[in-house]
């Protein structure tokens, strides 16, 4: 037994690959291997009992030793690389269920978080809409450009497929009345050829905040928020005029170009800034069409360009591919966003 | 719209400021710059010449021989320009001297002659890019005098985004600008020179008559002589640095004081006109403008008339039949105002859109009607050039020239801006701004908004605010968050369930969410043979055969299979997506609907086993959103024009009709790709959603194991597994814990029609484990009841 014990330990000292230890194993714990036919093939009875028994204890301590010895082998063989199981980990994984989110769903989530977040509800408004919402209630007046078909989509009914989602303002205040935080995100139509830098149709999320006392200077607090929130930093912003019907002052709000911080680079046009959301005091007439008692109350809106932001956060070179209908376009965004 | 800041020098002091500064300080007050532009003319060494002889030396290429007197000295020189004439001055660079394009002069031989040096057009100054001409010098410079010595080396030239100025009608002017930067800036703005015609008051008025004051509210104009000349060299080099070419004074005149005051002029040939009349075209016709072209008028474009006759399109451009020219012995001088929304109405229709007309369109002041005039006595007389006025400041309309006053309380205006600003400072900022400011009370200003505002851009205490905020600087308000909201905000229902189906589709199913446009696309509804019946239909569609909105998402989500079969073997997509249905009383009723798609490039693929799929994600999605009990009617065969043709099922949620789903016949499976499968379901959505956070009650698992029973039953494919399970469901047992279906086995040796359906049944009791003398006795009873309803044990 002993020698077979030597020439184990001999063999395996030799063996270089998992399935030479393996075949080793088998020489000699098989079911015909050289230990096991030890025990099968001795002559128990022409043993005395004290034979028998040191056989016995003999024969345990060499196919303990002997198992100890092969496992401590193969152990080293699956260090080296060597597989005891014919399972591949490496190999590419199969049946995958995870699909795609159409990358404006994502920003949305996104976006409809940070604002639930800051206490706003989320509203819908309608594609179709009455051309009072679009326009008059927002203080466009009847003459103004943006009016005539060359901006708008009208239908033949005399409604319109609105062209910013700021037609859900006056609806919304009417509904909900004061104090009102929400957002509405939609999708928004505008008369246009599409090309690679423009689109028929296309998303915007409004949001609106009205209460006692609303000011400019909580406008830009709860923009320079949002945005920290979007960009996961703290982000410098500017406020500068610009001109809405629906909002008095009116202004553009730029953020400091995230890519140079505000050095200058192809992305900012070399301005350090980039012109991100239109916003500003309600107009005191967008209030009274609302219902709202503009004397008392006052208030902010804000428009973000849902695909311009998906835009840049993805950076989506054309707009027309978000309606392209190109499965190998919606195939880059897999649905790992969420609420 | 451009901006000469040399020419701003000439209203505010700005000489210590860079033009970056100014650029970037009108963007943060007042309009958004794009850009800033050093301007260098190349005017070292340049002097004034007069042309003393030509001679023409060849007819082809209309050379001349010209002799030039420069201080003294002459020289001989070769031009090529159409206007050289004896007695003219211009700018003469003589050998040795460097013109724009880094090109040094030097005596040469052209065409047989000798040249020293060149007769200079703008272009070779750097002026500007005009070199059709040489640039004529007004007969009062001296020869020989350096044009350095007259004419600024540089100028900025800032360029302003347009659309930052339609509620401005005051900034599509110079004066306008200066204005707004001397506020900026603190500084003082400085008056402009102005006639104030009092000497003309004993003239005869102009017969003037407006007949259309809604299109027309202030008519301004005035008879005159005037020389026909070079203009001074200033407003040369202003209106070539802006672009503009020169002509002589008058017309020059009118361009400079538009870009000055923003207020377009026009002039008359005064011999051609006898009186002046504003009114609407009338009828259908045809008029021709100066540039010789003839312009199909409608009725309601507003025209200046002399007499019967229409001699301009008002704001637009003058008529070829009243144009000044060299005969023209006395001009009319017309500076009009017109309501913004006719002008654009004719200039946008005609596709004829000049510098007047962009001003006119964004409403200009009245008031300026009359400035303009003012302004253009006060620079002929500045010229030195001969004039004679012939009539008095004829004015038919209302001027407005009143300071239109508004309160506003002090209190307001702070709360708005969410900070403190200092009384005073809201005065100084207002004045500075041309309007009038004072106390009303201890709580209240008056202030008095100026006649060259316009009343559209201000006209109430939010105006006010904005005025003084933007001068004030915004970034000198201090961010602050608004007051905690303790009120809840509560989870909009159905969007969060729009979410969670998107989740279910793309996290668990593998879907891709796509977007398609709102409207049909006629030709692919023909080739689906797909009729939607009434639908909305838009107006001004971006194509003919794009003019029906949707009211089925299917339709274009099946154009996408046609689409991308060749980028993958198989994929599934879906859209949430709004639809429009008209309604009874001609108005839209939208509803949200969600749309998918399976796509298998094959057809060995089972059908049954692939509709089985997405049956079980119909499952999934009514699980996920809490919509309910989700079954399927069988499959009907349709050819409906009003579906899409091939197979459907109804999609129900506790019985009630949510949507369809389907195979579509092979006809229309050829268009989309051939070869494959595809199984699309559309759900109407609003009806399709429960809780979001539903009550979900446990029960409590048995503690001892149950057996597991399996039986196959033999049944006709052709009825269903629906009515297979009506049927074994009779049976009820206290035993039974649960039934599970395990599969569905068709082939041999069954016949053809039948399955053997396998049923595994898990039997048990909660308080103890059941006997084997149960579990026997439960066999023999369901044995005995298949054997009653006629099913047979496969």
């Amino acid at each position: 037994m002993k020698q077979i014990q030597q020439q184990l330990i001999d063999d395996l000292s030799k063996a270089s690959s998992m399935k030479e230890v393996e075949e080793i194993r088998v020489r000699y714990l098989g079911k015909k291997g050289l230990l096991t036919l030890q025990w099968k093939n001795a002559d128990f009875k022409s043993m005395s009992p004290d034979e028998r028994k040191n056989f016995g204890i003999e024969f345990n301590k060499t196919k303990n030793l002997a198992e100890a010895k092969i496992r401590e082998a193969m152990e080293k063989q699956q260090a080296a690389g060597s597989r005891s199981i014919d399972v591949d980990a490496t190999l590419p994984g199969t049946d995958r269920r995870l699909g795609c989110l159409h990358p404006i769903t994502l920003i949305r989530m996104e976006l409809e978080e940070i604002f639930h977040g800051m206490g706003f509800k989320v509203l819908a408004g309608n594609d179709v809409e009455e051309e009072f919402y679009n326009f008059d209630a927002l203080n466009i007046p009847a003459d103004h450009p943006a009016r005539e078909t060359q901006d708008t989509f009208w239908l033949t009914n005399g409604m319109l497929l609105r062209t910013h989602t700021s037609a859900y303002q006056v609806r919304a205040m009417k509904k909900f009345g004061t104090p009102l935080r929400a957002i509405f995100p939609g999708r928004c139509f505008r008369y246009e050829s599409v090309d690679a830098s423009h689109e028929n149709t296309f998303y915007q999320l409004e949001g609106l905040m009205v209460d006692i006392d609303i000011s400019i200077a909580n406008l830009i607090g709860v923009m320079k928020t949002l945005l920290g929130e979007i960009f996961r930093k703290e982000v410098t912003v500017r406020l500068r005029p610009g001109f809405f019907p629906f909002v008095e002052p009116g202004f553009e709000l730029d953020c400091q170009c995230l890519i140079c911080e505000g050095r200058g680079c192809p992305t900012c046009k070399s301005t350090g800034w980039i012109e991100l959301i239109p916003c500003g005091l309600v107009h005191p007439k967008v209030l009274e069409y609302g219902s709202i008692d503009s004397e008392k109350y006052s208030g902010f809106a804000f428009g973000l360009g849902l695909t311009r932001l998906a835009m840049m956060k993805f950076g989506i070179p054309e707009i027309r591919l978000f309606n392209s209908g190109d499965i190998r376009f919606y195939g880059q965004f897999p649905a790992s966003g969420s609420i | 719209m451009k901006i000469s800041l040399e020419w701003i020098s000439q209203y505010v002091d700005i000489s210590d400021l860079e033009p970056d500064t100014i650029a970037n300080n009108l963007t943060m007050a007042t309009a958004e710059v794009e850009g800033v532009e050093i301007l260098t003319r190349t005017i070292q060494g340049i002097v004034v010449g007069e042309v003393v002889a030509v001679e023409k030396i060849s007819k082809d290429k209309n050379l001349s021989l010209a002799e030039v007197e420069c201080g003294g000295k002459r020289y001989m020189t070769v031009c090529g320009a159409p206007n050289v004439r004896i007695g003219m001055k211009s700018a003469f660079a003589p050998p040795g001297v460097t013109i724009a394009g880094d090109l040094k002069i030097e005596k040469s031989r052209i065409a047989g002659h000798i040249s020293e040096g060149i007769l200079c057009s703008s272009r070779e100054l750097g002026m500007s890019e005009f070199h059709d001409i040489i640039l004529e010098i007004p007969a009062a410079v001296k020869t020989g005098t350096l044009l350095s010595e007259i004419m600024p080396e540089k100028d900025a030239i800032v360029e302003i985004d347009n659309k930052s100025l339609t509620h401005r009608p005051d900034l599509w002017g110079h004066y306008g600008f200066a204005r707004e930067i001397a506020a900026i800036f603190g500084r003082e703005l400085k008056p402009l020179d102005l006639d104030d015609l009092t000497a003309y008051q004993s003239l005869p008025e102009y017969p003037l008559e407006i007949q259309d004051y809604a299109g027309c509210p202030c008519y301004c104009c005035m008879e005159m002589k005037l020389a026909v000349r070079p203009s001074p060299l200033p407003i040369q080099w202003r209106l070539h640095a802006l672009g503009q070419r020169t002509f002589n004074l008058l017309v020059d005149l009118t361009n400079y004081i538009m870009l000055e005051l923003a207020q377009p002029m026009h002039a008359f040939d005064g011999d051609k006109l006898k009186a002046v009349k504003v009114g609407p075209f009338g009828k259908e016709g045809t008029f021709t403008t100066l540039d010789d072209q003839p312009r199909k008028m409608q009725s309601k474009d507003l025209m200046i008339w002399n007499e019967k006759e229409p001699v301009a399109l008002a704001g637009i451009m003058g008529g070829v039949n009243s144009e000044v020219s060299e005969s023209t012995s006395k001009l009319l001088l017309e500076s009009a105002n017109f309501l913004g929304s006719r002008i654009r109405r004719t200039s946008v229709r005609l596709g004829l859109r000049t510098d007047a007309s962009q001003r006119f369109e964004k409403d200009q002041p009245p008031i300026n009607t009359k400035v303009a005039i003012q302004r253009f006595i006060s620079l002929v007389k500045q010229s030195g050039a001969d004039h004679e006025i012939l009539s008095r400041l004829t004015i038919d309309g209302d001027l407005k020239d009143d300071f239109r006053p508004v309160n506003v309380s002090v209190d307001f205006l702070n709360a708005r801006v969410g900070m403190q600003i200092p009384k005073s400072e809201m005065f100084r900022i207002l004045k500075s701004l041309g309007f009038t400011a004072e106390d009303k009370d201890d709580k209240t200003i008056t202030a008095g908004i100026p006649p060259f505002r316009s009343a559209k851009d201000i006209s109430i205490p939010y105006d006010i605010l904005e005025e003084i905020c933007r001068v004030y600087g915004f970034d000198n308000i201090e961010p602050q968050l608004p007051q905690q909201y303790t009120e809840a905000v509560h989870v909009n229902v159905k969007l969060r369930n729009e979410h969670k189906a998107r989740r279910t589709l793309a996290l668990g199913h593998g879907f891709m969410e796509v977007h398609t446009y709102s409207w049909f696309d006629d030709y692919w509804l023909q080739m689906l043979r797909f009729d939607p019946g009434k639908t909305l239909v838009l107006e001004n569609p971006s194509a003919g055969n794009m003019s029906r909105m949707r009211t089925t998402l299917l339709p274009n989500m099946l154009n996408l299979v046609r689409q991308n079969n060749l980028h993958r073997d198989e994929f599934r997509l879906f859209e949430m997506g709004r639809v429009y249905q008209p309604t009874e009383d001609d108005k839209c009723d939208e509803t949200t609907r969600l749309c998918g798609i399976s796509y298998r490039q094959t057809k060995s693929y089972n059908l049954e086993l692939h509709f089985r799929e997405l049956r079980g994600i119909l499952e999934d999605l009514a699980l996920a959103t809490s919509a309910g009990d989700l079954s399927l009617s069988p499959l009907e065969e349709t050819k409906d024009k009003s579906t899409i043709a091939g197979h459907q099922a109804k999609i129900m949620i506790n019985k009630n009709k949510v949507g369809f789903i389907g195979i579509p016949e092979n006809r229309i499976l050829k268009e989309l790709a051939p070869n494959a499968q595809v199984i699309w379901f559309e759900i109407e959505f609003d009806k399709f959603f429960g809780p979001i956070y539903p009550a979900i009650k446990y029960e409590r698992s048995s503690e001892f194991p149950g057996s597991w029973m399996d039986f196959s039953i033999v049944w006709d494919t052709d009825a269903g597994y629906d009515k297979l399970i009506e049927k074994i469901d009779k049976f009820s047992h206290p035993l039974i814990v649960k039934r599970e279906f395990v599969a569905l086995y068709k082939g041999k040796p069954l016949p053809q029609g039948k399955g053997s359906y396998s049923f595994r049944y898990l039997i048990g009791l909660k308080e103890r484990t059941i006997t084997g003398e149960e579990i026997e006795e439960f066999k023999k009873q369901y044995l005995e009841f298949l054997k009653s309803q006629e099913l047979e044990l496969r």
